[in-house]
C-alpha cells in the first residue's frame, strides 16, 4: 500500500512538475511538434544533428533554449519522417529550422509556398518523388539516397546572376527568403507602401512656424485694416 | 514719364495694397492646393494599386509592402478614375460658380471668401491626409469629397474679383488685373514646388501642408480684408487727369461699350460706376444685386463665356495633365515633371500682364486676344513636336503659356470686371460677382467636359490627337469672340479716320 501511495505521490509530483515545465514553456506550445506521435530518435540524421547542436527534443522537434529570451524556444530541427502524412499544409511554426525531414511519407505534391520564409534551412530531406523546392538554383547539393532526396546548402538567390534576373522595385533590396524565394525590403530610411516614403516629416516644426505667423499676420492686418471700419 | 506714373500710383493707399495682396494670395493658396492634386497623381496611383509584375514572375513579398492595396487592379484604372475626379471637380466647381456669384453679390464678400477657403481646406485634408492615415480608400468617398471641394472652392473666385473691382477702377484696370490675375499661375508654381519638396515624405503630407496653408489664409482674410473702399469711408478715386495710358476723353467709358461720352458728367463715390448725377435729386440707394438671367443677357457676357469655355479647357488640361504627360511620354520623374510644368505658368503670368498692358494702351481688348490666340495655335503645334530635351521643352512650354494663359487670364479677370461694370448697369445693380461667376462657370463646364475628353482621347488615340483637339478648341474660342473683334476693329478704324480728318 505504502509503496503504491508513494508511487502515486511521485506520479502526481512528476505530473505537477511537468505541468510547471509545460507552463513555463508558455505560449510556445508548437503544434507542429506533435504532428507525429513520437520523438526524435538518436539514430536518425536529425537526431544526430540535434545532439550535435545541444538541443532539446520535444515531440518531433529539436529545440534550442535561448538564454536571453525568457522561455522562448528556438526550433532548429523537425522530424516528420515516416509519419503517414499525405499532405503537409503549414509548417510556418518551424520557419527557423535548419534541418527538416519529411521523407518516407506518401506526399504527392508540395505546396509552392511551403518553405517560404525558411531562411535558415540548410538540410532538407524529402520523399524521392518530390523535387527540391527552388530547384538547382537554390541548393548547393542535391542527391538521392535510396528512397529519400537530400537538398543541402541553401543558396542565396539574390546573389546569383543568370536567367533569373531578380529586380526588386526602387528603394528596396533583395534578401533571401527561403529556398527559391526572395524578399524585397525597403532600403534604409525608406518605408511604407512600395517603399515610396522617405524620412519623417517635421510636423511640429512646420506647423509651429505656420501657426505663429498666421496669428501675427492676422493681428497686424486687423489692427491696420479692419479696426477702422466705419460702416457695417 | 515719372509724374504720370507717380500720379497713377498716388491714388492708391496702403488699403489698396493689402486688398490686392490678400485677394492675390487667397487665390494663390487655392490654386496651390488644386495643383497639389495633379502633381501627386503618380504617387496616388501607386498607392492605390498592387505592384506590377510579368505574368510569369511571382508577386513580391512581403505582401503588405507590395501587394496589399488594390483599390484598382492596375494603373490604367487608377488613371481613368483620376480623370473622372477632375471632371467631377470641375462640374461641381462650375455649378458652384453660378451660385456663388449670385451669393457674393448679396452677402458680405469677406464671410463668403473665408468660408470658402477654410471649408475647402478641411475637405482637402480629409481627402488626402485623413484617408491615408486611416488607410481607408473608397471610391465613393473620394468622389463625394471632391464634389464638396468644388462647391466650396467656387466661392472664392467671384469674391476676389468683386473685391478687386471694388478697389480698382477703370484706369489701368487692364494692367492691374493682368498683374493680379497672375495669382492662378503663381498658385500653380507654389503648389508645384510645395508638392515636389514634400512628396518624398508621402503624398498625404503634400495635401496636409497645402490644406493647412489654405486654412491659415482663410483666417487671415477674415481678420484683415476690407471688401470695398466704402468700408473705411474712402471713395474709389476718379480718374480725372491721372491717366497715363489713355489720351482722349473717351477713356471714361468702359472699354467694352460703344456709347458716346456724356458731357458734364461727375464722378460720384459709388464704387466706380460712371453715372450721371444732376444735382441731388435722387437719394442714393444701396445698389441691388442683379438677377442671374439679366446678368447673362448683358452685352458681351455670352460670347466671352463661350470663348472662355474653350480656352479654359485647354488651359486646365495643361494644368491637370502636364506632369502626367511629361512623365509618361518622356519618362521623366514626377518631381522633375512638376518643376518643368512651372514654365507654362511663368509664360501665363508674363502673357497676362503684358497683354493687359497692351489692351490698356489700345483701349480695346478683343483684338489683342485674337492675335494671341492665333499665335497660340502655332505654339501648340510646336509644343506637340517637342524633342525630349528639357531645356527646349521648357522654352516651348513658356511660349505656349504666354499665348494661351494670357488671353485666359484676361478674360477671367479684366474682361469680367469690364462686363460687370458696364454702362448698361447704370450703377443701380451689383453685378460684378454674378458676371464673374457666369463667365468662369461656363469656362469650368468647358474645362470639365474637356478633362473627360482628354483622358478618353489619350487612351484611344494617343497624345498627338489630344494636341489636335487643343488646337481645334483654341480656334473655336476665336470664332466665338469674332463678332466682338469685328465691332472693336471697326470702332478703331472709325476713330483713326476721325482723328485723321481732324488734322
Amino acid at each position: 500500500m505504502t509503496a503504491g501511495s508513494s508511487q502515486r505521490n511521485a506520479a502526481v509530483a512528476l505530473l505537477i512538475f511537468h505541468l510547471y515545465l509545460y507552463g513555463s514553456y508558455q505560449l510556445t506550445e508548437l503544434q507542429v511538434c506533435h504532428l507525429c506521435n513520437r520523438t526524435v530518435q538518436n539514430s536518425t540524421a536529425l537526431g544526430q544533428f540535434c545532439s550535435a547542436s545541444a538541443g532539446l527534443v520535444d515531440g518531433c522537434c529539436c529545440l534550442l533554449r535561448k538564454e536571453n529570451t525568457s522561455n522562448a524556444d528556438y526550433l532548429i530541427g523537425l522530424d516528420l519522417s515516416n509519419c503517414s502524412l499525405s499532405h503537409v499544409e503549414d509548417l510556418q511554426e518551424a520557419s527557423t529550422a535548419a534541418m527538416i525531414d519529411i521523407s518516407l511519407n506518401p506526399i504527392v505534391q508540395l505546396n509552392n509556398s511551403l518553405f517560404q520564409g525558411f531562411i535558415q534551412l540548410d538540410n532538407l530531406i524529402l520523399p524521392v518523388n518530390l523535387t527540391c523546392p527552388g530547384g538547382n538554383a537554390s541548393w548547393n547539393k542535391m542527391e538521392v539516397k535510396g528512397d529519400t532526396r537530400h537538398c543541402e546548402g541553401q543558396k542565396d538567390i539574390c546573389n546569383q546572376t543568370g536567367h533569373l534576373s531578380l529586380n526588386c522595385p526602387e528603394n528596396s533590396l533583395c534578401a533571401a527568403y527561403g529556398p527559391g524565394f526572395f524578399e524585397c525590403s525597403c532600403v534604409d530610411n525608406f518605408h511604407g507602401y512600395k517603399c515610396l516614403r522617405e524620412g519623417k516629416f517635421p510636423i511640429i516644426k512646420v506647423f509651429g512656424i505656420l501657426g505663429a505667423s498666421t496669428v501675427l499676420v492676422s493681428i497686424l492686418l486687423w489692427v491696420t485694416q479692419r479696426r477702422k471700419v466705419t460702416s457695417a | 514719364m515719372s509724374s504720370p506714373c507717380c500720379g497713377f500710383l498716388a491714388q492708391y493707399t496702403h488699403h489698396h495694397l493689402v486688398a490686392f495682396l490678400l485677394t492675390f494670395f487667397s487665390y494663390v493658396l487655392l490654386h496651390a492646393s488644386r495643383k497639389t492634386f495633379s502633381n501627386v497623381k503618380v504617387s496616388i496611383s501607386a498607392q492605390w494599386t498592387p505592384s506590377v509584375q510579368n505574368a510569369s514572375s511571382p508577386a513580391f513579398s512581403p505582401g503588405e509592402t507590395w501587394e496589399e492595396n488594390n483599390l484598382f487592379a492596375d494603373s490604367d484604372g487608377a488613371t481613368l478614375f483620376l480623370g473622372v475626379l477632375d471632371t467631377i471637380f470641375l462640374f461641381s466647381y462650375a455649378v458652384g460658380l453660378y451660385m456663388s456669384g449670385v451669393i457674393g453679390d448679396r452677402m458680405n464678400l469677406r464671410y463668403v471668401l473665408s468660408f470658402g477657403l477654410c471649408g475647402s481646406a478641411i475637405v482637402e485634408f480629409v481627402f488626402g491626409t485623413l484617408t491615408e492615415w486611416l488607410q481607408f480608400y473608397n471610391i465613393y468617398l473620394y468622389c463625394g469629397l471632391w464634389v464638396l471641394n468644388g462647391l466650396l472652392q467656387s466661392a472664392v473666385w467671384p469674391c476676389v474679383v468683386a473685391v478687386m473691382g471694388n478697389w480698382f477702377g477703370k484706369s489701368g484696370r487692364g494692367f492691374v488685373f493682368g498683374l493680379w490675375s497672375a495669382c492662378a499661375s503663381v498658385g500653380n508654381i507654389l503648389g508645384a514646388f510645395l508638392a515636389s519638396s514634400v512628396l518624398k515624405y508621402g503624398y498625404e503630407y503634400a495635401f496636409l501642408v497645402t490644406s493647412v496653408l489654405q486654412f491659415a489664409g482663410g483666417v487671415v482674410v477674415f481678420f484683415g480684408l476690407l471688401t470695398s473702399p466704402k468700408e473705411v469711408g474712402l471713395c474709389l478715386e476718379s480718374e480725372t487727369g491721372l491717366r497715363p495710358v489713355e489720351k482722349d476723353a473717351d477713356s471714361h467709358r468702359p472699354l467694352m461699350s460703344d456709347e458716346e461720352d456724356e458731357e458734364g458728367s461727375e464722378e460720384v463715390c459709388d464704387g466706380g460706376y460712371y453715372t450721371i448725377r444732376q444735382g441731388d435729386e435722387e437719394p442714393r440707394e444701396t445698389p441691388k444685386a442683379i438677377g442671374f438671367c439679366q446678368a447673362f443677357c448683358l452685352p458681351g457676357v455670352l460670347p466671352y463665356s463661350l470663348a472662355y469655355a474653350c480656352l479654359k479647357l485647354v488651359n486646365y488640361s495643361f494644368f491637370f495633365w502636364l506632369p502626367f504627360y511629361l512623365s509618361r511620354n518622356f519618362g521623366w520623374k514626377e518631381a522633375q515633371a512638376d518643376r518643368l510644368s512651372v514654365w507654362y505658368d511663368v509664360g501665363g503670368i508674363i502673357g497676362g500682364t503684358i497683354q493687359g498692358l497692351i489692351s490698356d494702351f489700345m483701349g480695346k481688348r478683343a483684338p489683342v486676344l485674337a492675335v494671341s490666340l492665333l499665335l497660340a495655335m502655332g505654339a501648340l503645334v510646336g509644343y506637340s513636336h517637342s524633342p525630349p530635351d528639357q531645356v527646349v521643352n521648357a522654352a516651348l512650354l513658356a511660349t505656349t503659356g504666354f499665348f494661351i494663359g494670357g488671353p485666359s487670364n484676361m478674360i477671367s479677370s479684366a474682361i469680367s470686371a469690364d462686363l460687370g461694370r458696364q454702362e448698361a448697369l447704370r450703377g443701380s445693380q451689383e453685378a460684378l460677382a454674378t458676371v464673374t461667376g457666369i463667365v468662369d462657370g461656363t469656362g469650368s463646364i468647358g474645362a470639365a467636359a474637356g478633362q473627360y475628353l482628354v483622358s478618353v482621347i489619350e487612351s484611344k488615340l494617343g497624345w498627338m490627337f489630344v494636341f489636335y483637339f487643343f488646337i481645334v478648341m483654341t480656334g473655336c474660342s476665336i470664332v466665338f469672340i469674332l463678332p466682338l473683334i469685328v465691332t472693336e476693329i471697326r470702332a478703331m478704324w472709325r476713330e483713326r479716320r476721325a482723328r485723321a480728318q481732324e488734322l
